[in-house]
């Protein structure tokens, strides 16, 4: 089957430990067994190759188990975990799932079938093939989630290729592009992922600690916090080799000062998109937010200041939306760049520019000016329609220390004179006590973001 | 509505709010180094001898809002298509500014 290679490989590291979870290490040979089990319990079970089954939970070695058995007999994968809760319902619709194995917080197992009947054309479509497939979920700048339905074989493909053996901190999901990235990188170079229970950088920075992780691929708004939280004093963390961040812009000031506090730490950041997989990337240096993407099975090219790329891996397409790819094959990733030579810098979601009297305002831009004040804990930038400069420039900060609103707005302006356009300076300040980033850690800039947090 | 017509809100009162926000808007835009135009009613704050430019001026009614909304508990949008399409704009100064809320509060009050 499509993933016997990476199966036969994991059998050449038995007694290496392949993931740690609840601190407890599970060995690659431990991990075959469980891969094995889960082929019985899925033969017991009646489950048919090119079923549609969705894996409710997060990592644990019962969830990567069950998921390279089921990779393995040619089911599509629809992974959920916690973060998606509150679309639980609405995603089993979409991807017509037919069975639901949902794992709980001590990696026991429920199989529920659902009455439904998956006859999606690209669902059968693989079906013929024989080949497994992925659902993947991405948030949409509308609000609409739509489902990318992927050809897991040719996804996995790309781990063929000997890289890096490294102890891993999955921060990323399993129903995220970027997690389940991790996941295959890690299991097919016989490195270690590293579970954790939470997010929160005490927790991270501890199981950095003890289980001496190498590579914490993560998002700059938990760089963000790991720097206000000051975990990183709290905890050694000379084991890291590499820190990878992605999934949002990050801020240039957050970049500047995780250099400071790891020196020696490589700092990279990563590209990839729910239907394309995750691109090569290299950054120029450690300090720059310039980085080169592509590698083998991807092209890439630049159209009015907005980024293309072209995959040999990517989606069949959308379960519940009309494709995104034109004739020759590109997609138009919605994110604006600017270019210089082989590298290009990503600027922003063209949907979240904001546009003050016909000029260009990045949020990103504006929010990394904010996070170098004084008492900011975390700032989101985004626009609101107004009928004399077409849009104002509002800041939603958070603060470590309650400020008088009024100063603080004076404050503001003082310090962003001098560092940004006036145009660029946000004319509206909104001082928030709830996090403004949902449940994987990325900043939420839309207008109606508080109220639909996830 | 949160206004309450328990408290009666006079012009004056809305002509001093308006030239706090607009001294603490030319302040915040220019810097406290600068000398602060004297202001009033007549005050232009759109057009030919205005104190601002439009991006200042978009910084005053949201100052403006702001304040209306903390300090007298009356919310209300000032910058909107209706003031756009007045025959005379309720931004050219700052008497008219102050005339344009007290209309729109008045409405609020008669629909409360």
């Amino acid at each position: 089957m499509s993933i016997a290679w990476l199966l036969e490989r994991m059998a050449g590291w038995q007694e290496q430990p392949a993931m740690v979870w609840r601190d407890q290490p599970t060995t690659y040979g431990d991990l075959l067994l469980r891969v094995e089990e889960w082929k019985g319990e899925l033969d017991r079970y009646g489950m048919k190759e090119g079923q549609v089954v969705a894996i409710d939970g997060d990592y644990s070695p019962n969830s990567v188990a069950v998921l390279l058995a089921l990779i393995d007999r040619g089911a599509i994968v629809v992974p959920l975990t916690q973060a998606a809760a509150a679309h639980r319902e609405e995603f089993l619709e979409i991807a017509q799932v037919e069975e639901v194995i949902a794992l709980d917080e001590n990696d026991q197992h429920v199989i529920n079938r659902r009455p439904v009947v998956a006859d999606h054309p690209f669902i059968q479509q693989l079906r013929q093939l024989g080949d497994p497939g992925l659902v993947l979920f991405s948030s949409g700048s509308t609000g609409k989630s739509k489902a990318a339905l992927h050809n897991f074989a040719r996804l996995l493909e790309k781990f063929k290729v000997p890289r890096n053996k490294m102890v891993t901190l999955t921060f990323l999901l399993l129903d995220h592009i970027g997690g389940l990235n991790t996941l295959f990188y890690t299991l097919s170079n016989g490195g270690t992922v590293v579970s954790v229970r939470s997010r929160d950088p005490d927790v991270v920075c501890r199981a950095i600690e003890r289980h001496r992780v190498e590579l914490l691929p993560t998002s700059p708004t938990f760089l963000n916090l790991l720097l206000i939280s000051e975990a990183y004093k709290r905890h050694d963390l000379s084991s890291l080799k590499r820190i990878t961040y992605g999934t949002e812009v990050m801020p240039e000031s957050t970049l500047l000062r995780i250099h400071e506090v790891f020196p020696d730490v490589q700092l990279q950041q990563t590209y990839g998109l729910s239907e394309l997989g995750i691109l090569r990337s290299k950054s120029r240096d450690n300090r720059s937010l310039w980085v080169k993407i592509g590698g083998e099975g991807f092209q890439i090219k630049v159209v009015d200041g907005i980024l293309w790329v072209k995959a040999e891996s990517a989606m069949l397409g959308y379960l519940n939306a009309p494709s995104p790819f034109d004739e020759e094959g590109w997609m138009n990733t919605g994110d604006m760049v600017e270019v210089d030579g082989e590298y290009v810098r990503i600027l922003g979601r063209q949907s979240e520019i904001i546009n003050v009297g016909g000029q260009k305002v990045y949020p990103a831009e504006v929010e990394s000016v904010l996070l170098q004040m004084e008492n900011v804990r975390d700032a989101v930038v985004l626009g609101e329609k107004n009928p004399i400069t077409g849009n104002i420039v509002t800041a939603r900060v958070n603060l470590k220390e309650p400020e008088d609103p009024r100063a603080f707005k004076q404050r503001m302006h003082a310090f962003c004179r001098e560092r940004l356009a006036a145009y660029k300076i946000p004319v509206k300040v909104e001082i928030l006590t709830q996090e403004q980033y949902n449940a994987r850690y990325k900043r939420m800039r839309r207008a109606d973001a508080l109220e639909s947090r996830e | 509505m949160t206004y309450s017509s328990e408290v009666p809100i006079e012009r004056a009162g809305i002509i001093e709010l308006i030239t706090t926000s607009a001294q603490d808007v030319l302040q915040m835009r220019d810097g406290a180094g600068e000398q602060l135009p004297v202001l009033g009613e007549e005050t232009r704050l759109i057009g030919q001898g205005a104190i601002l430019d439009s991006l200042g001026l978009v910084s005053l009614i949201v100052e403006v809002e702001q304040r209306l909304s903390d300090e007298l508990g009356i919310n209300l949008i000032l910058a909107d298509e209706r003031a756009m399409s007045q025959k005379r704009s309720p931004f050219r100064s700052i008497g008219a500014l102050a005339d344009y809320i007290c209309d729109l509060i008045a409405e609020q009050g008669a629909h409360a």
